[in-house]
This record gives structure tokens, C-alpha cells and sequence, in this order.
């Protein structure tokens, strides 16, 4: 009943003294508005970063040669051979299939047009594991061994339309003076994540091709994909034992896509503390600026504050009667700012073409902090109105 | 019923230390009808707080309702003040964001009285100062004397033992300063509550049952 009235009182209050009103919900209104963008875009930046990853799979592992180990240089000597790489699911019961591959930069020449880009070696197995989408055409098969056969990536293609090409299928260019016919494009890809290679800047050509005009075009990495009931933990060692058998003094480091999604989302999280606490400091600055309407507020009700005493409010009933105002001056300017927060995480979204969501998170966090910041700054100015000396507040004009 | 002994009251201002008080002796019966005068900066405000439980005496003994209340802790004295004291002042200090009847319920709000008991017992109060014309209208605008009128409403509302009333005419003409106080005599007659109005004005004195006069901080009976 207290709390009905002192709400309509409050009300009332914050409606009389309208301009003051107004300045402290702009404060609110952007602190609490910047915290939820701050955060929002927080979450979506890590939503972003992990849809690379999830977009593959959680179930894949990169097998990658050499580094890691104990920093032992002659572990790192021994070769991947196609031959090892391929036999991995028939050692490993946990994996179900792997794409080994190569990479090489060289140079691409199109009608006396040269320009630099990368080249993979694949083997058929890589557009599976990679979850990549063919355009036109088709991709590298294990049957095409020793043929001069290319599949190309989004920007290649648009580099050869801008040379005047229009058929890609069958159009033929070179890559370190050799001679590939295009057989395929591959739908623009994003990489990052489980993904770290140029796809859409470069070719892929079969794997048993490289070796016979790349020198050093060995092995480097694996991508593997696990069983569906295999644990990644088990997969991994099953791999280290697996090179560790197979080739001399080799060690592998093999990382699976779940470790580096709870390893990113750690570190995404800090991200998105960080921005919370950058957005935090001009809530702050809101928040004095509620406890310096509240303090006008009381002084300019002293008398009030009076008369409520001599009628027979307690210091408590008139503490409450403040700090509701400032929290309802908190809470209007706080959903205010959800709306401005989200408003700018959307903005900010489609100008960098991330999938925009509205985190329930934050707009929770948003309600309880104007809540918080209404108790919290409305506390002192409360506080000073409810140890008014009655006689004095009464006096006062 | 109000029973004062001996009460003295001092002020510290700066290094001097003024005494307002000088022993005051008051008793008042049930449903009196006291009238207290003196001129201005005789101690006759400062008598009002004290009896009113604004202020605490620096020595001395205050009953009320055969209760020694001078030590209470401010809660009680709130408590007090909302639940046995109204009061009525003469710049009727009514809340001017609140109508009329809002004005009249704010001493039940701090009873913890539901809004409809306040709407009802607010507007019953309102038509026995005969104000229930003006239920709804703000203290702007309503005149003078019908503010003092929301004002004494506001005072009887919680049915309390004793009325003070501070100069309740004072800024009212004459023949509305009247018609205040003949609602006054009547709700004394009618509800049989104790009221005690602190007045400079004889005229207005002498119409109570009873008049006591206040000098230089001692209080005599007789106007």
C-alpha cells in the first residue's frame, strides 16, 4: 500500500520537475545504453568468431607436423607421406576420415597476366571435411592422380571474369609454369577458424601433383574428422601414438576444434567484460547525475520532507519515498537505454555484416543495473532527506 | 490527558546558550479547548514542537496519555505524532502535487491504511469541514480559507487524542479566520478531541474554553 503510494508520489515528482527529469534520464539513458551495446557486441563478436568453427564442425581436428613437442628440433626431421596420412582412420579407431593437404605460394600467369596467390594440394576428401560448396564444375578427385586439373576460389574466378572470361570450366591458366585446366569454383568461403588458408584466393590441385614441381611440398597438415561418440581427448592421443609409431622422431600437435572454441570463448568472454566495463564508466557518470537531480530534489522538498515527518513519517518511510524516485528515474531511463543499446549493437551489426542477435543477457543485466544504479546513487540523497531535522525541513522555504 | 513538569528549553547559538523555556508547567484535560498566547519569540513555538513531538525538551517531563513520552526514539515519536498528534499550521502546509483528498490521506499512509480506506475516510472528513466540493481540486486552487479547511481535515483525519494548531488564522482575514475557528469549536464539540492553538490574537483566545498566556518562556493561566 506504502509502496503504491510512494510509486504514484514518485511519479509525480519526477513528472513535476520535468527538465531535471529529463537531464538525469539522458544520463541513464546513454550509460545503461552503452553498457547494453558494449555487451551485445561483445556477444556477438564471439557468436561471429565461433560460427567459423562451429560452421565446420565441433567434431573436427587439425593434425599439424613438428611444432610443439618438447621444442626438440629432431622430432621435428622425420616426413608425412601421403601413404601414413591416409591410413590414419585404420589405426585410429576414432577417426572416421582425414584430408591431408600442402600449401605453396607461387605464381599465376593468364595470358602474359601474372599475379601471386597460393595453391593447396588436396586430396578428394578435403570439400567434405572443409563443408566447402562447389560453384560450377567439380572438385579435385583421388582419380585425377596425376593430371594437370585446377578448382579454383571465389576471387580467382572473378579475376578471371575481369580478363574477359566467361566459361571458367575448362579455361586454362598457369601456376609456376605448369598448365592446369579449371575443372571447378568453389562457393565463396569463410575462413578463420578451423579453416586458416586462402580458399578464395587460390587453387587446389591434387595432392600427388605438388610433389612433382614443388620441392619441400610436403605434408604439413591433416584435418580429421572424429567419430561421432569419439571424445576428442582420445582421438588426440590415438593420433600421437598413431605418428609416433608410424615415422621416426615425429611429433604432431593435434588441436581439436572444441578445445580452441572453449579456449576462444574464455577469451571472448574477457572481451566482452572489457567492453562491459568500458560502457560502465559513462553509466557511472549517469549515476552521479541521478544523485545530483535527487540531492536538488531534496532541497528543494525540505519542506515536504517536513510536513510528511509532523504527519508521522518515519525516517525509513521518507528514505524509501527518494530512493523509489531515483530508482523509477533509474529504471525508465534504464529500459530507455536497452532500447538505444540494442538499437546500436543492430546498427553496428549490419554495417559489419554479422549476424545480429538480441542478448536476453544483457537486457536482463540492463534492468538489474538501472535498478542497482538507482538504489546506489539515490542512496545518499535519500539518506540526507530522511535526517532532515523535522523543525528545520518545516521552516524552510 | 497532556501533562508538562518543569520543562526547560536551551539553545546553542554560536558561543551563547539561550534559554527558551524556563520551567514550563501545562496540564490539559480530555477534550479541552486550550488556547495558548504570547507574542512573537515569547517560546510559544517552541512549547507547540515540544508538545507536538517535533522537538525534545533539554529537561523536564512531558505525559501524554499518562505516558512519559520525552525519551522515546524518533521512531516512536513518529509513530506518536502519526497516530495521537495533528496538526495544523498557518500556512496550512498542504503537499500542492496532491489534491485534496490525497492531502487529507497522507497521515494514513504512514499507518500502512489501504487506498480505499483513505479515499473513504478522507472524503467522510473532508464533507465535516465541508469541503466535499473540492475533493479533487490541487491546494492552488482552492482558496485560503479552504486550504485551512484540507488542513484541518488532514489534522482529524486519524482521529488523533490532541490538535495543535499553530497560528491557524493567521493568514486568514478576519471573517475567514472565523469561520476556521467556529469548525474548530465544532469539531471539538463533535469529536471531543483536545485541540491547543497558539495564537498572538486575544479575540481568537478568548473563544476556547481555556486560556493560557505565555511570557517571556513561563507560561500563566489567563489571557
Amino acid at each position: 500500500m506504502i509502496l503504491k503510494a510512494n510509486i504514484s508520489e514518485a511519479t509525480r515528482s519526477l513528472i513535476g520537475a520535468k527538465q531535471r527529469t529529463l537531464l538525469a534520464l539522458i544520463g541513464i539513458f546513454v550509460g545503461i545504453g552503452s553498457v547494453i551495446a558494449m555487451i551485445s557486441i561483445g556477444t556477438i563478436v564471439q557468436e561471429e568468431a565461433l560460427r567459423q568453427f562451429k560452421e565446420m564442425g565441433t567434431d573436427i581436428l587439425s593434425i599439424n607436423k613438428g611444432y610443439g613437442g618438447q621444442g626438440d628440433s629432431q622430432r621435428k626431421s622425420g616426413t608425412i607421406t601421403l601413404e601414413i596420412a591416409e591410413k590414419i582412420p585404420i589405426y585410429c579407431p576414432e577417426i572416421i576420415a582425414v584430408a591431408p593437404y600442402t600449401s605453396t605460394y607461387g605464381t599465376f600467369k593468364y595470358e602474359g597476366k601474372k599475379w601471386q596467390g597460393p595453391a593447396m594440394g588436396v586430396t578428394g576428401t578435403f570439400i567434405d571435411l572443409n563443408k566447402l560448396r562447389m560453384k560450377k564444375g567439380r572438385f579435385i578427385s583421388d582419380l585425377d592422380e596425376q593430371t594437370y586439373f585446377c578448382v579454383i576460389g571465389n576471387k580467382v574466378e572473378e579475376k578471371l571474369r575481369s580478363f574477359g572470361i566467361t566459361t571458367m570450366i575448362g579455361t586454362e591458366m598457369f601456376f609456376q609454369n605448369k598448365l592446369f585446366t579449371i575443372i571447378g569454383v568453389i562457393e565463396n568461403t569463410p575462413v578463420g577458424g578451423m579453416r586458416p588458408y586462402e580458399i578464395n584466393e587460390g587453387i587446389m590441385i591434387p595432392i600427388t601433383l605438388v610433389r612433382r614441381f614443388e620441392q619441400g611440398g610436403e605434408i604439413q597438415n591433416i584435418i580429421a574428422r572424429m567419430s561421432p561418440e569419439g571424445g576428442h581427448v582420445t582421438a588426440s592421443r590415438q593420433i600421437t601414438d598413431y605418428f609416433q609409431k608410424a615415422v621416426k622422431g615425429l611429433a604432431v600437435r593435434v588441436r581439436s576444434a572444441e578445445e580452441i572454441i572453449n579456449q576462444m570463448q574464455k577469451q571472448m568472454q574477457l572481451f566482452t567484460l572489457l567492453l562491459g566495463a568500458i560502457g560502465s564508466i559513462s553509466l557511472i557518470v549517469g549515476g552521479v547525475g541521478v544523485m545530483n537531480v535527487m540531492l536538488v530534489s531534496v532541497a528543494e522538498r525540505r519542506k515536504e520532507i517536513g510536513i510528511r515527518r509532523a504527519l508521522g513519517a518515519q525516517r525509513g518511510d521518507i528514505q524509501i519515498q527518494f530512493i523509489i524516485e531515483s530508482i523509477l528515474l533509474c529504471m525508465v531511463g534504464g529500459l530507455l537505454g536497452i532500447g538505444l543499446g540494442i538499437g546500436a549493437s543492430y546498427g553496428i551489426s549490419i554495417f559489419s555484416k554479422w549476424h545480429f542477435a538480441v542478448s536476453y543477457d544483457a537486457i536482463l543485466l540492463g534492468v538489474v543495473v538501472s535498478a542497482v544504479v538507482g538504489i546506489f546513487f539515490g542512496f545518499y540523497p535519500a539518506r540526507q532527506a530522511a535526517r532532515l531535522n523535522p523543525i528545520e525541513a518545516l521552516r524552510s522555504e | 490527558m497532556i501533562k508538562i513538569e518543569n520543562v526547560h528549553k536551551f539553545y546553542q547559538i554560536g558561543p551563547l546558550s539561550m534559554e527558551i523555556l524556563k520551567g514550563v508547567n501545562l496540564t490539559v484535560d480530555k477534550g479541552e479547548f486550550l488556547s495558548i498566547v504570547g507574542t512573537s519569540g515569547c517560546g510559544k513555538s517552541t512549547l507547540m514542537n515540544i508538545l507536538g513531538l517535533l522537538d525534545i525538551a533539554t529537561s523536564g517531563s512531558y505525559f501524554l496519555d499518562g505516558k512519559e513520552v520525552s525519551d522515546l526514539s524518533d521512531h516512536e515519536h513518529s509513530e506518536t505524532r502519526n497516530k495521537k498528534i495533528g496538526f495544523a499550521f498557518q500556512h496550512f502546509y498542504l503537499l500542492s502535487r496532491l489534491t485534496a483528498l490525497d492531502n487529507v490521506g497522507l497521515p494514513l499512509i504512514y499507518r500502512g491504511t489501504s487506498e480505499r480506506e483513505r479515499r473513504e475516510r478522507s472524503a467522510e472528513m473532508l464533507k465535516k469541514v465541508g469541503m466535499d466540493h473540492r475533493l479533487h481540486h490541487k491546494p492552488t486552487e482552492l482558496s485560503g480559507g479552504e486550504q485551512q479547511r484540507v488542513a484541518i481535515a488532514r489534522a482529524f483525519v486519524g482521529k488523533p487524542s490532541i490538535i495543535l494548531a499553530d497560528e491557524p488564522t493567521g493568514a486568514l482575514d478576519t471573517k475567514v479566520g472565523q469561520e476556521i475557528m467556529n469548525l474548530f469549536l465544532k469539531l471539538n464539540e463533535e469529536e471531543g478531541v483536545t485541540i491547543i492553538i497558539i495564537t498572538h490574537d486575544p479575540g481568537i483566545a478568548k473563544q476556547g474554553k481555556r486560556a493560557v498566556r505565555m511570557h517571556d518562556g513561563l507560561l500563566r493561566e489567563g489571557l
